[in-house]
C-alpha cells in the first residue's frame, strides 16, 4: 500500500485532531501541561514493525474500533513502565516510583486509556459525521512488540502491510512519556480515504 | 532499536511472516501471539526460522512465513533442497503467549497458532526438542545453528534461559 502525498496529509490531519483531543483529557487529568508531536501515518509492511515498535516493556492497552463502522481495526495507547507509575502516582498521591507494576498501576493505565481514546474518536468521528466507539478495554504489559505482533495478526491476515497512526504525548511535570497508534483495518482505511476525499473537496 | 544480537556481525532478525533458512545466527525479537519455529538439523549445521503470525493460510501464498502450515512447508522444502532429510531435523517451538488481560476481543490466538504449528510437526513426523509456548509473556528468541545448535530464550519478565 503506497500513500500519495495528499492521501497522507488527509490521515495526518484525522490524526492529528484525534490525537489534540486525547492530549487535552490528558492535561485535565494530570493538570500539567501536554506536548504533542505531529502525528506520523506510515502504511508499514508486517516485516518491518519490529523497525518501528520498539521492544520497551510498555503497558499496552487496546480497543477495537466498534460503532457504524463494526469490527474496524484496533486503536492502542502504549506507555513505558515508568510512566504509568508516574500516573498512579500523581493521582494517588503517592511517590515511590521504584517498584513493579502492580494491580493499581494496571487500573490506571486502563482508564487512562479509556478516557484519551473515548476523546480521539469522539473527535475524528464526528470530523467524519459518523460514530466509532471503543470497546472495552484490553491490556498487555509486556513487550510493546510482542503486544503490537498480536493485534496485526489480527488485521493483517490478508494483507501485508498496515497503516499506523503515530502520536506521542509528553509531559516535564511529572515525566510522563506516551504513544497513541492506530491500527484501520482494510476496510475501514477504505472508509477512511472515501470519507476524507470527499472532505478535501472545493464546496460548490 | 533493540536489534542486536550479541555483537554477531552475520546475524539475522526476521520480522513478522518472514522465514530463512541458513547457517548464520537467527533470531525474532518480541514475539507475543507468534510463534518462531526454528529447524534445526545439526549434522548440518543448518536451521530454518520462520516467524509465525496465523494458524491457517486459507489459500494465500505469498507470505509463507506467515502461516503456521505454509511456513512449515516451505521451511522442509528449503532444508531438503539443501540436503537435509526429515528424519535428522528437530523442532523448537517458542512463543503463542496471550498478551492481553481482561479481554474479550479476539486477541488471543496464541494458543492457536501454537497448536496449529505442533500439528503440522506431528504430521511430518518431527521431533520436537524444546518447546516453550502458551503463558502471557512475549519472548526474543535466538538461534546458533552451528552443530549441537544453542537457543537463548528472553523472557519479558526479565528471565533467561540458554540452551
Amino acid at each position: 500500500m503506497e500513500l500519495d502525498p495528499i492521501q497522507k496529509d488527509a490521515l495526518a490531519e484525522f490524526g492529528n485532531i484525534g490525537a489534540a483531543h486525547a492530549a487535552t483529557t490528558l492535561s485535565q487529568m494530570l493538570m500539567s501541561p501536554i506536548e504533542m508531536t505531529v502525528p506520523e501515518v506510515q502504511a508499514i509492511d508486517i516485516a518491518e514493525l519490529h523497525n518501528h515498535i520498539s521492544n520497551e516493556i510498555s503497558a499496552v492497552v487496546v480497543f477495537q474500533i466498534q460503532g457504524e463502522i463494526a469490527d474496524g481495526g484496533y486503536i492502542v495507547v502504549s506507555m513505558p513502565r515508568e510512566t504509568v507509575i508516574q500516573l498512579t502516582n500523581q493521582m494517588l498521591g503517592t511517590t515511590d516510583t521504584d517498584r513493579e507494576i502492580n494491580e493499581m498501576d494496571q487500573s490506571a493505565a486502563i482508564e487512562i486509556g479509556n478516557i484519551m481514546i473515548s476523546a480521539f474518536l469522539d473527535a475524528t468521528a464526528e470530523l467524519l459525521g459518523i460514530v466509532m466507539l471503543p470497546s472495552p478495554p484490553a491490556l498487555a504489559v509486556d513487550m510493546a512488540h510482542a503486544a503490537f505482533a498480536s493485534i496485526v495478526a489480527q488485521v493483517a491476515g490478508d494483507v501485508n502491510d498496515v497503516l499506523i497512526f503515530n502520536t506521542e504525548l509528553m509531559s516535564q511535570a511529572p515525566p510522563v512519556y506516551g504513544s497513541i497508534y492506530m491500527l484501520p483495518n482494510t476496510e475501514l482505511t477504505q472508509q477512511l480515504f472515501l470519507m476524507l476525499e470527499r472532505l478535501m473537496e472545493p464546496l460548490p | 532499536m533493540d536489534n542486536n544480537f550479541f555483537g554477531e556481525e552475520t546475524a539475522e532478525i526476521l520480522g513478522l511472516g518472514e522465514l530463512r533458512v541458513g547457517t548464520c545466527p537467527m533470531g525474532t525479537i518480541g514475539l507475543g501471539s507468534c510463534i518462531a519455529l526454528i529447524l534445526h538439523d545439526r549434522r548440518k549445521s543448518l536451521a530454518g526460522l520462520a516467524h509465525i503470525m496465523l494458524p491457517e493460510s486459507h489459500g494465500n501464498t505469498d507470505r509463507p512465513g506467515k502461516f503456521a502450515n505454509t511456513a512449515t512447508n516451505a521451511l522442509l522444502e528449503e532444508m531438503e533442497k539443501l540436503g537435509s532429510t526429515k528424519f535428522s531435523i528437530t523442532a523448537i517451538v517458542v512463543g503463542g503467549a496471550s498478551m492481553f488481560e481482561y479481554s474479550a476481543l479476539s486477541l488471543n490466538i496464541g494458543e492457536r497458532n501454537a497448536t496449529a504449528v505442533k500439528d503440522l510437526l506431528h504430521e511430518q513426523g518431527i521431533r520436537i526438542e524444546h518447546e516453550e509456548t502458551g503463558g502471557k509473556v512475549g519472548r526474543s528468541v535466538y538461534f546458533w545453528p552451528k552443530k549441537k545448535g544453542r537457543l537463548i530464550i528472553m523472557r519479558a519478565d526479565g528471565t533467561c534461559i540458554a540452551l
